[in-house]
C-alpha cells in the first residue's frame, strides 16, 4: 500500500505521452511528493491512464474549470519590448500570436482545463489537458472507476464531453435545464422554482376578488 | 421452474428520497427479487445549492467561512484543507503551536462525527436504549465544543495561516477532563458493540464489500479501512502537527457494517489519545501570522483526512482576492459507488444499515 510515485514517473510519462508533457515536481516539508504533468495532447490521456494503472494510482478528484484569457496588461510588455529590440520593425508586421494553453488550445476564456488528480500512496500527481468550447477528451472512466461521477458532473457543469463514458447521464442537474450550468448565472429563485411575476400576484389578487 | 413473466417476483422499489432511515435525500431505486436485493441505482442532486459557484464569487477569507457551512459533521475539515491549499500557493508555514491546536480541533471534531454514526446504527437496528446512551456519550464532546470553540457544530478554528482560536491553563484542564470522562464510555461502547447479539446479528457479514472492490472503487476513510485497505491521510501524507503525533490506524478485512462500525469506535478511541498528547506536547507561541496574507497567483492541491475519509482541495488563483477555481471532493463522493458491491445479496431490510454504514454526507456530496 505504500508504494509512492515511482522517482523515474517523468520519463515513464514522457514515453507515455508521446504529444509532449511539462512536468514538475517537488516535495514539501513532510516528505510528501506534489508532482504536475500538463498535457500538449488530450488524446495521451489514455495512455497516461494506464500507465497510472500499472502504478497503482487512484483517481481521487477530477476539477473542471475555464481559465479567463489573460489579462490586457500584457500588450503594453510586448510593446516595450517591440520598442527595445532592434527588430522592431521587422516583428511588427507579424500577427501578435493568440495566447494558448501548454498544448496550443487557444486561451480566449472558453477553453477548458481539466485537472485529474492521482494519490499514488500519499503522493498527488496532477494531470492536465486541455479541451477547446465544445470539444471533448478521452473518458478515463474505463481505466479507473471512480472517474465516472467526476466526468457525469462536469459534462453538467460546463460545455465539454468524455468520449467513451459509459454512463454519460446527468449526475445532479435534472435533464430539462441547459448544459454548463456553471458558465452563467442561475438565480436562486429559479434554481429553487419559486420565481415569482408581476402577473402571478395580479392573479392573486383576483383570486381574492381583489381591488388593487 | 416455469418463467412466466407474468408472475416475475423482480420489482423495483423506491427508496428516499425522503425515507424516515435516512438522515438526508438521496433516491435509491432498488431491483428485489423477493427479499433480495438485485440490482441498484443511485439517483443524487437534491441538495446541490451550488456552493462551488459561490467559492468563485468570494474571497479567499470569506470562502475560509463559506466551507466551513458545506457540511456539518466534517465541517472543521473543509476550511482546514481549503487554508492548507492557500497556505501552498503563498508558501506560508504555520506556527507550531497552530499546527497543534489544528490536530486538537479536527480531532474533536472525528470524535462527535464517529460517534454519531455508530449512534445511528443502533438506531437503525432497533436497539434504542444504546442509540442515546451513545448519544449522550457523544454530548460529553459536544459540551467541549461548545465550551472552547463556542459552538456545537461550527469551530470556526481555521484561518489562513494557522488557526483562530487558543487554548489557556484553564481550558486544557477543562478538555483533560472531558476526555477522561468519555475514554471509559468509549470503551464501554466498543465492548458493546463487539458482544451484544443484537448488534451482531444484524451488522456481521452484512454490506460486504472485498479489498479489491473497494480499490477498484477508491473507497477512502473507514469504509476503506474496514476492507483492509491501510490508508490514512495523517500517515502517508501528514499535515499540520501529525507527523509529531502517534497515529494508530486500525485496519479490519471483514468489509462489512460492522467491521465498518468497529474501526470508527477504535478511532475514537485513538482520538483521544491524540487529543491528550496534543494537549501535553502543546508547543508555545504564535496561533497565526498576525495578518492577513496574501495570496500570489498559483494552484496546489491539498488534502487531510476527515472523519470519513480523505478530502481533497484544489486551489486555483490569480492574485486577486477572489479565487479563480475553488474545487473539493468529499470522502462521501468516493463511497457512494461502493453501495453496488454492499447491496449484492442484501435484505430490504438491511438496505438502511448499509447506506448509514459508508457514512454519508449529502450535504458534502452535491454541494
Amino acid at each position: 500500500m505504500t508504494t509512492r510515485l515511482p522517482t523515474d514517473i517523468e520519463a515513464r510519462l514522457a514515453a507515455a505521452a508521446p504529444g509532449g508533457i511539462e512536468f514538475s515536481s517537488e516535495k514539501n516539508t513532510f516528505g510528501v511528493t506534489i508532482a504536475w504533468c500538463g498535457l500538449a495532447q488530450a488524446a495521451d490521456l489514455a495512455g497516461v491512464a494506464k500507465l497510472l494503472v500499472d502504478v497503482g494510482a487512484r483517481l481521487s478528484m477530477i476539477s473542471g474549470l475555464q481559465p479567463p484569457a489573460p489579462p490586457e496588461a500584457e500588450e503594453e510588455e510586448e510593446e516595450d519590448e517591440a520598442e527595445e529590440s532592434d527588430d522592431a520593425v521587422k516583428a511588427e508586421p507579424e500577427e501578435k500570436p493568440a495566447p494558448t494553453t501548454f498544448g496550443g488550445t487557444a486561451l480566449d476564456g472558453t477553453t477548458y482545463e481539466i485537472n485529474y488528480h492521482f494519490d499514488v500512496g500519499g503522493d498527488t500527481l496532477t494531470v492536465v489537458a486541455y479541451a477547446p468550447h465544445e470539444g471533448s477528451v478521452p473518458s478515463l472512466t474505463p481505466y479507473f472507476r471512480p472517474a465516472s461521477w467526476p466526468e457525469r458532473e462536469i459534462m453538467e457543469m460546463y460545455a465539454v464531453t468524455f468520449d467513451g463514458h459509459p454512463d454519460p447521464r446527468r449526475l445532479f442537474i435534472d435533464q430539462s435545464i441547459d448544459k454548463a450550468v456553471l458558465e452563467r448565472l442561475i438565480p436562486y429563485s429559479t434554481l429553487v422554482n419559486a420565481a415569482s411575476t408581476k402577473d402571478l400576484w395580479d392573479r392573486v389578487l383576483a383570486g381574492k376578488g381583489g381591488n388593487s | 421452474m416455469t418463467a412466466d413473466p407474468q408472475l416475475s417476483k423482480v420489482s423495483t422499489i423506491p427508496v428516499g428520497p425522503l425515507h424516515v432511515a435516512l438522515e438526508e435525500p438521496m433516491y435509491f431505486r432498488i431491483d428485489v427479487d423477493g427479499e433480495d436485493v438485485t440490482g441498484v441505482d443511485i439517483n443524487a442532486g437534491h441538495v446541490h445549492r451550488g456552493v462551488e459557484y459561490l467559492t468563485m464569487k468570494r474571497t479567499m477569507t470569506q470562502n475560509v467561512v463559506l466551507t466551513e457551512r458545506i457540511c456539518s459533521l466534517c465541517s472543521n475539515s473543509h476550511p482546514e484543507t481549503f487554508v492548507m491549499a492557500a497556505e501552498v500557493i503563498a508558501g506560508i508555514t504555520i506556527p507550531d503551536r497552530a499546527a497543534y491546536l489544528r490536530v486538537v480541533a479536527a480531532e474533536v471534531k472525528r470524535v462527535a462525527s464517529h460517534l454519531f454514526n455508530v449512534a445511528i446504527l443502533a438506531h437503525l437496528t432497533g436497539y434504542e436504549m444504546l442509540f442515546m446512551h451513545v448519544m449522550q456519550v457523544r454530548e460529553v464532546a459536544q459540551d467541549l465544543k461548545e465550551t472552547v470553540f463556542g459552538n456545537r457544530m461550527d469551530l470556526a478554528a481555521m484561518c489562513i495561516g494557522g488557526v483562530r482560536y487558543n487554548l489557556d491553563a484553564e481550558m486544557t484542564a477543562y478538555m483533560l477532563g472531558a476526555l477522561d470522562k468519555l475514554e471509559p464510555e468509549v470503551q464501554s461502547i466498543i465492548k458493546t458493540y463487539k458482544t451484544n447479539g443484537s448488534i451482531l446479528r444484524r451488522t456481521r457479514g452484512v454490506g460486504v464489500i472485498a479489498k479489491d472492490e473497494a480499490i477498484a472503487v477508491g473507497c477512502v476513510g473507514p469504509v476503506a479501512r474496514a476492507a483492509g485497505i491501510d490508508y490514512d491521510v495523517r500517515v502517508v501524507a501528514p499535515y499540520a502537527a501529525y507527523d509529531k503525533l502517534r497515529v494508530p490506524v486500525p485496519v479490519m478485512k471483514d468489509g462489512d457494517v460492522w467491521s465498518r462500525a468497529m474501526v470508527r469506535l477504535y478511532e475514537v478511541a485513538h482520538s483521544i489519545q491524540i487529543l491528550r498528547e496534543c494537549l501535553k506536547d502543546m508547543p508555545g507561541g504564535a496561533i497565526n501570522l498576525g495578518e492577513r496574507p496574501d495570496i500570489p497567483a498559483g494552484r496546489a492541491v491539498a488534502k487531510c483526512e476527515a472523519p470519513r475519509g480523505e478530502l481533497i482541495y484544489y486551489l486555483k488563483t490569480n492574485g486577486e482576492e477572489i479565487p479563480e477555481r475553488v474545487k473539493w471532493r468529499v470522502p462521501s463522493f468516493m463511497n457512494w459507488d461502493a453501495l453496488h458491491f454492499m447491496f449484492k445479496g442484501a435484505k430490504i431490510a438491511d438496505i438502511a444499515i448499509i447506506v448509514n454504514s459508508i457514512d454519508p454526507c449529502v450535504s458534502c456530496t452535491e454541494r
